[in-house]
């Protein structure tokens, strides 16, 4: 994931639920009203950009002694509600039928970055079978190409599948199909 | 970027074709080009020879009528578009060799037939530019090469199953058929390994084998 990959810029921007573990002063304005302080135990939605390095990053000084290794970090991420126990039972469920766009629209990019963060491999193992299911699904959509202009509007049309895709879906889908369509009309025609 | 969004991973199916037409084909001239060696010395119009720097020359040079000789694909089409040759189809294009494929594709369904790398797009190219030199009447050739085409892609449909992060082996699929597979094989496999080395990246003990093993053999 690059530096400059706008899907990865807006996937960043989305808010996860995060609890303060130090009285913040000053920094009221992320709770929505500057000028106050924020409160110990504060829960708020934050962006993954500024809730990912808010994470790690530990307040040391006041009241932490110095040569203490283990600071507490300033938040507590909590798990989104697209972790949510109730979204993993729907992809246990039937990964290819769930709207995925729905829980949310970058699904697969903040699922690595949470996998990465927290060393989720049993929810990086769910995951894997999703892809694995939805991919198979997302193939048989691809390869249906109709190459005149009628038959192709008929296909791109398409099932409420396409619907569900998350952003990074969509670009493969585009992408294969653009090649099943290449490859056929190349065949066809020529 | 200077390279169109659709080329820079992959090739065109017209790149494949380009690829193809690269490789040495038969052909039986209907032009000589050899010079007999007695009228080398004598006056006249100097002899036209081709000189080629990406293909041998000495073959194009040396033809005689009727005697099969070998010369590059997009040599032998660019003649036969003048109706000075006419191309020898390969062994494997004939329908007894076409049938034994699709006999040994039926029996085996966990491979594929050792068909040649380039065997979809030299069936097309000469159904479409050579189809008065085959042996065996084009319309049952063309109904085979689309059979096999059908069976093989079913296959792969069935292969598509055990993709996994690390690797996958696809023995005897020709060029044309892995690249329309590449751009979806490719991100599928990317996502699984992200996924696969997120999970594991910082994990001491190796990755439970049950779960991230071998693939079962494609």
């Amino acid at each position: 994931m690059g530096y400059y990959e706008l899907e990865d810029v807006l996937a960043d921007g989305s808010e996860v639920p995060c609890k303060f573990q130090y009285s913040m002063p000053g920094l009221g304005y992320l709770a929505g009203n500057a000028g106050k302080p924020i409160e110990k135990n504060s829960k708020l939605l934050l962006p993954l950009w500024l809730a990912r390095v808010l994470a790690i990053v530990g307040g040391s000084e006041g009241e932490e002694i110095a040569d203490d290794e283990e600071a507490m970090p300033f938040v507590e991420l909590s798990r989104p509600e697209m972790f949510s126990a109730k979204v993993v039972n729907a992809i246990k469920a039937g990964a290819a039928s769930l709207d995925l766009h729905s829980v949310n629209s970058h699904f697969y990019m903040l699922a690595i970055k949470w996998i990465a963060l927290f060393g989720d491999a049993e929810l990086g193992s769910v995951i894997a079978e999703m892809v694995m299911e939805r991919s198979l699904e997302l193939n048989g959509h691809a390869s249906s190409v109709g190459v005149s202009a009628v038959e192709s509007q008929a296909s791109q049309a398409g099932s409420p599948f396409l619907l569900t895709l998350d952003e990074s879906e969509k670009e493969t889908y585009r992408r294969a199909h653009d090649s099943y369509r290449r490859t056929k009309r190349w065949m066809l025609e020529k | 970027m200077s390279l169109p969004d659709h080329l820079q991973s992959t090739f065109s199916p017209e790149e494949i074709q380009f690829i193809v037409e690269n490789e040495p084909i038969k052909i039986f001239p209907r032009i000589t080009t050899r010079q007999p060696a007695r009228s080398g010395a004598k006056g006249g119009s100097p002899p036209i020879r081709c000189t080629l720097i990406t293909t041998d020359d000495a073959s194009i040079n040396q033809l005689v009528a009727t005697r099969s000789s070998e010369v590059a694909l997009w040599l032998a089409l660019l003649l036969k578009q003048q109706n000075k040759c006419s191309i020898i189809a390969p062994q494997w294009l004939t329908l007894q060799a076409l049938d034994r494929s699709i006999q040994f594709e039926k029996t085996h369904p966990d491979r594929f037939s050792a068909m040649p790398w380039n065997w979809l797009v030299l069936a097309q190219l000469l159904f479409k530019r050579a189809p008065d030199d085959f042996h065996d009447p084009v319309h049952d050739l063309r109904s085979k090469v689309q059979d096999l085409r059908e069976i093989r892609q079913l296959k792969v449909l069935k292969g598509l199953r055990h993709l996994n992060e690390s690797h996958l082996q696809l023995d005897n699929l020709s060029l044309l058929e892995v690249n329309e597979l590449r751009p979806f094989v490719l991100d599928t496999m990317d996502r699984l390994r992200e996924i696969h080395s997120a999970a594991n990246q910082d994990t001491i003990q190796p990755a439970p084998a049950d779960q991230h093993g071998y693939p079962e053999p494609l």
